[in-house]
């Protein structure tokens, strides 16, 4: 009796210690988003006004905006998904769906796997030889196609863990009915996946919107407005990087407003996509 | 019947109609093992049959290999002959989609499309029909009323079909397969997720939709065999043991496996 309450009271304790431990644990982590947003938030939001959204990047010494930064960010994201999405999403069909069984998909999820950890740097090294070296010069198309080759493992593996999730029961029922396979994996699977399918590609948006190396060797910077793609564009991550190690006081306050705005686009991107799953799981 | 159908497997009834499945020889592997051994016989047009046996003695397996749904995955062969309507089914030139069209299929959980109720329905007769709006309308109307389900839904044919209730879906699901005109209706335990009164309901429908098609039913509710069922087969660990008119097997069964079976020694 004495060594039951004993042991009961010893796990008790256990419990404690190890609750403790893991509410700290996730104090720290917070903690840290917590003064990374403030911080942006106390610094970049004094400088939040029109010009920020209107002007170019000034040079040293001068008032400025972000504008041809910004713009530039939006163009390269874009042309990114658009090119990276579709074979990210086909790749990932052929895994989920008509692979499912086969060697090549362990294969290429295996190979898939590696290029999701794979340092952006070494995408953007990759494409300066591809593109930049043969070309002769950095270009706004060079930075997509780094961005496109980041999107791709993202969506590759989101599609196909969507469509795995599809009950098979689901997919015999299509094929009970006399359809054919596509019309099964059109109708009925990308429809059962759609707002995971979806969410990963807004993932994908966040995680490139927000990257700086591979656009270092690619798409490099650029002073004044350029809307071509065969030139050289400005970017928010690089104009940050460039800015905030200036010595230059109203580039490192561009610097901060520029962090601010590119964590809170991500943030409303991830809310966003949290939301879009949300919806799936009540159902 | 045939002659290939040893005495104790054909069904001494005179009234029997023409056989629509003929089910000859036939094995089953998944991988290396055996599912299915030598099954022969032979089910007849416009009736149901009953599938019994414990779990895993290849009812639903057998089941299976009637629309080749097995087929979706690796490493599952059939051996042997399945003659729908004297056509072998198995044969590699067989077309799968219109095997399928011909052969319906009901599964143990509700399997709604993620669409609405309408389409659920329209989606299948899309697929090899070309017809205007308003005779899609009667067609799913046609479908929803032959599956009991038309008054309950007939007000919101655009919701989605997944916020019906279990039974509901079920029905969906049966008037989904009904509406592409088949001529069998596979039912791979329809009512084992189901709470009793809609077990009811699809049992009644059952014995509604026997007059126009050909039904197979596996199920695990031997009650339920014997409520639906005109014949019976008994599988036990992949054999048939025992095919007859339903009452026969429930009353006075030739096999001693059957009889314990039947009356819950095992199983």
């Amino acid at each position: 009796m004495s060594t039951a309450a004993s042991l009961h009271q010893s796990r008790k304790r256990r419990n404690g210690v190890m609750m403790t431990l893991c509410v700290i644990a996730a104090g720290i982590g917070l903690a840290w988003l917590a003064l990374i947003l403030g911080a942006l938030l106390y610094k970049g939001l004094s400088g939040v006004n029109l010009a920020v959204f209107t002007e170019m990047t000034p040079p040293p010494g001068d008032a400025g905006g972000l504008l041809n930064a910004i713009y530039g960010s939006i163009v390269m994201t874009i042309i990114g998904i658009i090119v990276g999405t579709p074979i990210g999403v086909l790749a990932g069909t052929y895994m989920a769906e008509y692979g499912r069984f086969s060697k090549l998909t362990t294969v290429v999820r295996f190979i898939n796997d590696i290029l999701l950890s794979a340092p952006s740097i070494i995408i953007g090294l990759f494409v300066y030889e591809l593109m930049v070296r043969p070309m002769g010069h950095f270009s706004a198309i060079a930075g997509a196609v780094a961005l496109a080759i980041l999107v791709i493992p993202v969506v590759v593996r989101t599609t196909e863990d969507m469509l795995n999730l599809v009950p098979n029961a689901l997919r015999e029922a299509g094929t009970a009915i006399g359809a054919p396979r596509w019309v099964v994996i059109r109708s009925v699977a990308y429809r059962a996946a759609m707002s995971g399918i979806v969410t990963g590609i807004l993932l994908a948006i966040a995680r490139i919107s927000g990257e700086t190396a591979p656009l270092l060797f690619t798409a490099l910077n650029n002073q004044f407005w350029s809307s071509n793609l065969n030139a050289p564009m400005a970017s928010l991550p690089v104009t940050i990087f460039q800015f905030a190690l200036s010595p230059y006081e109203e580039w490192q306050q561009l610097a901060w407003t520029g962090a601010l705005i590119i964590t809170l686009t991500v943030l409303a991107l991830s809310i966003f996509a949290r939301s879009l799953t949300g919806r799936r799981e009540d159902k | 019947m045939s002659q290939m159908l040893s005495p104790d497997m054909t069904i001494a009834t005179e009234a029997a109609a023409k056989s629509k499945i003929e089910v000859k020889n036939l094995n089953f592997y998944y991988g290396q093992s055996k599912a299915l051994k030598d099954i022969t016989l032979s089910l007849p047009e416009r009736s149901v049959t009953a599938f019994i046996g414990p779990s895993g003695c290849g009812k639903s397996t057998l089941l299976r290999v009637f629309n080749r749904i097995y087929e979706l995955y690796p490493k599952q062969t059939a051996e042997g002959q399945v003659l729908l309507d004297g056509q072998n089914v198995l044969d590699r030139s067989q077309d799968l989609n219109l095997l399928r069209t011909k052969i319906g299929m009901v599964f143990q959980k509700p399997t709604p499309f993620p669409m609405s109720i309408y389409e659920n329905i329209a989606f299948g007769v899309r697929l090899y029909e070309k017809i205007s709006k308003a005779e899609m309308d009667g067609r799913v109307e046609q479908a929803l009323k032959r599956a009991a389900l038309w008054t309950e839904v007939k007000d919101k044919l655009n919701a989605s079909g997944l916020s019906l209730s279990g039974g509901q879906q079920q029905r969906l699901c049966i008037a989904r397969t009904v509406a592409v005109k088949p001529e069998v209706i596979l039912l791979d335990e329809p009512a084992s997720a189901l709470d009793p009164l809609s077990t009811a309901k699809i049992e009644e429908l059952i014995d509604e939709l026997q007059a126009d098609y050909t039904i197979v039913i596996v199920t695990h509710n031997m009650q339920q065999a014997a409520r639906v069922s005109k014949q019976t087969a008994f599988m036990y660990l992949g054999e048939l043991i025992e095919f007859d008119k339903t009452e026969k097997i429930f009353t006075s069964p030739r096999e001693k496996r059957t009889q314990d079976y039947i009356t819950g020694r095992f199983g």
